[in-house]
């Protein structure tokens, strides 16, 4: 039905609203998700905020008239009336402990050894995932030794705390960005023990007001232990990702993280090989590590290898710098691996969605 | 994936829960057996698997006041005695669900 004209009205209304703060939330209505049932009709523009939170009369008349205001300021041809109905519907999810608000694909990227270049890997899947034009956030879930504000050029950063005691995460490089390092003191190695590390997880979870996102994805501390069994026991983690190297060692930890994320039905997307090769300048590859450690693993589990990603100093110079490799140097051949790994990891979360899913993970129910 | 999950969660009468699995499985659970089996370290021995708790003290009327997801493996319940602290696991439902009639009617007996 919509007249070429009319979209082009429409587009120019959304753009026009990302410029209306949410009173409480400190972020624009489109990023939040809170416009509905947008409609151009004979001259008449109608749309709803429907905000997803309890909201007093004072601030919903207030987000009405700024976004009546916003729309008759930018004068758009065409427009003659403007109808705005501020609405407010809280899920029912909202009931459970909805950690991860209105996230809608949850990554956790995990290894069962450290030193395979897992946070890495990490950022620049997240990085690789934003050129898909997606709205993504990482967590730096490291609490032993969180290293992503450093790779983002973001180590001094203060996230700001709103009304309601969320932390607001960082913008970095395109991404939300929120660490486990901006909570404790810079340089400090942290010593946590595991009932005290749960706890810390569960209220860092909870504590951050992400916008609606596609992606988030999580950075996983190295291991199997209490800190990633927790989150990946309360997390409603959409499916996981393992990063190994191909020597043999980091292989059998691989498959323990494996382990873990089957015993609490977390599924996984596959595997992605980590300093896979080396390129010579001639371009031949050698394998430094050996070779096909990873797709073995993937094969034994039945998971795919999404990607392999050759090593090159660039990478870790990128990450010491504060411009990963997936910036730095997008038409490089490890940029390519990186995007090839995110494509199969968008396409693996479908199938894998579309293949299980039957329990929802904001299950709640009170008994009569 | 291929680990049976709950498609529907659902109270049936006051002291049933019935759950859909993802397989075609039909479960129904009494509560009160739910409770006596739960698998938390207050209610089984960590180190011998041994019960600690006597399932004859577990009132009759016991019910549960709530019942949430945790994560994609397990449900928590919470029950009117107080008691919140046992995960059911998916894995353990189906491990509790009721066998042919002959033997539920032993075991509840044995129990």
């Amino acid at each position: 039905m919509a007249a070429p004209e009319s979209r082009a009205v429409l587009e120019r209304v959304v753009e026009v609203l990302r410029g209306v703060k949410d009173p409480e939330l400190d972020r624009d209505v489109v990023q939040l998700g809170f416009v509905k049932n947008m409609k151009f009709e004979n001259g008449d523009l109608s749309f709803d905020i429907e905000r997803d939170r309890p909201t007093i009369n004072v601030l919903r008349e207030r987000l009405r008239d700024e976004c009546l205001k916003a729309v008759a300021d930018a004068k758009i041809d065409g427009v003659l009336g403007v109808f705005v109905n501020v609405a407010v519907k809280v899920s029912t999810e909202k009931a459970a402990p909805k950690f991860l608000g209105n996230v809608k694909n949850v990554i956790a990227v995990a290894s069962g050894k450290g030193g395979v270049g897992k946070s890495t890997t990490a950022v620049n899947l997240a990085l690789a995932l934003r050129e898909t034009g997606a709205s993504v956030g990482i967590m730096d879930a490291d609490i032993y030794g969180p290293s992503i504000p450093l790779m983002l050029g973001a180590t001094n950063a203060q996230p700001r705390v709103t009304p309601e005691k969320k932390l607001l995460p960082i913008q970095a490089a395109g991404l939300e960005l929120m660490s486990m390092g901006f909570l404790s003191q810079g340089g400090e190695a942290v010593i946590w023990r595991g009932p005290m590390v749960s706890n810390m997880i569960q209220q860092f979870l909870g504590a951050v007001a992400w916008s609606a996102l596609d992606y988030l994805v999580i950075d996983l501390p190295p291991g199997t232990g209490d800190i990633q069994l927790t989150l990946t026991q309360m997390a409603p983690l959409t499916g996981a990702v393992i990063v190994t190297t191909p020597q043999e060692v980091a292989l059998i930890d691989a498959r323990k993280g494996l382990k873990m994320f089957e015993k609490v039905n977390v599924p996984i997307l596959g595997i992605i090989e980590n300093m896979s090769y080396y390129v010579e300048e001639s371009g031949k590859q050698v394998h430094i590590f050996g070779k096909g450690g990873g797709e073995r693993v993937a094969k034994e589990s039945g998971v795919p290898l999404l990607g392999q990603i050759p090593i090159d100093a660039a990478v870790a110079e990128g990450g010491d710098s504060g411009a990963p490799v997936l910036t730095a140097r997008p038409d490089s051949k490890i940029s390519e691996a990186i995007r090839a790994s995110a494509r199969a990891t968008i396409a693996r979360l479908d199938e894998v969605k579309a293949g299980s899913g039957s329990f929802d993970p904001a299950f709640s129910m009170e008994w009569k | 994936m291929t680990r049976p999950e709950p498609v529907q969660i659902r109270q049936e009468g006051p002291s049933m829960l019935g759950i859909s699995w993802s397989d075609g499985l039909e479960s129904s659970y009494p509560v009160r057996a739910l409770r006596q089996a739960c698998p938390c370290a207050h209610c089984i021995d960590e180190i011998t698997g041994k019960r600690i708790l006597n399932p004859a003290a577990v009132p009759a009327d016991i019910r549960p006041l709530k019942l949430e997801a945790v994560g994609r493996y397990a449900i928590r319940i919470r029950w009117s005695d107080g008691h919140e602290t046992g995960l059911y696991s998916f894995d353990l439902l189906r491990q509790l669900h009721p066998r042919p009639r002959e033997d539920a009617d032993a075991s509840e007996a044995a129990s």
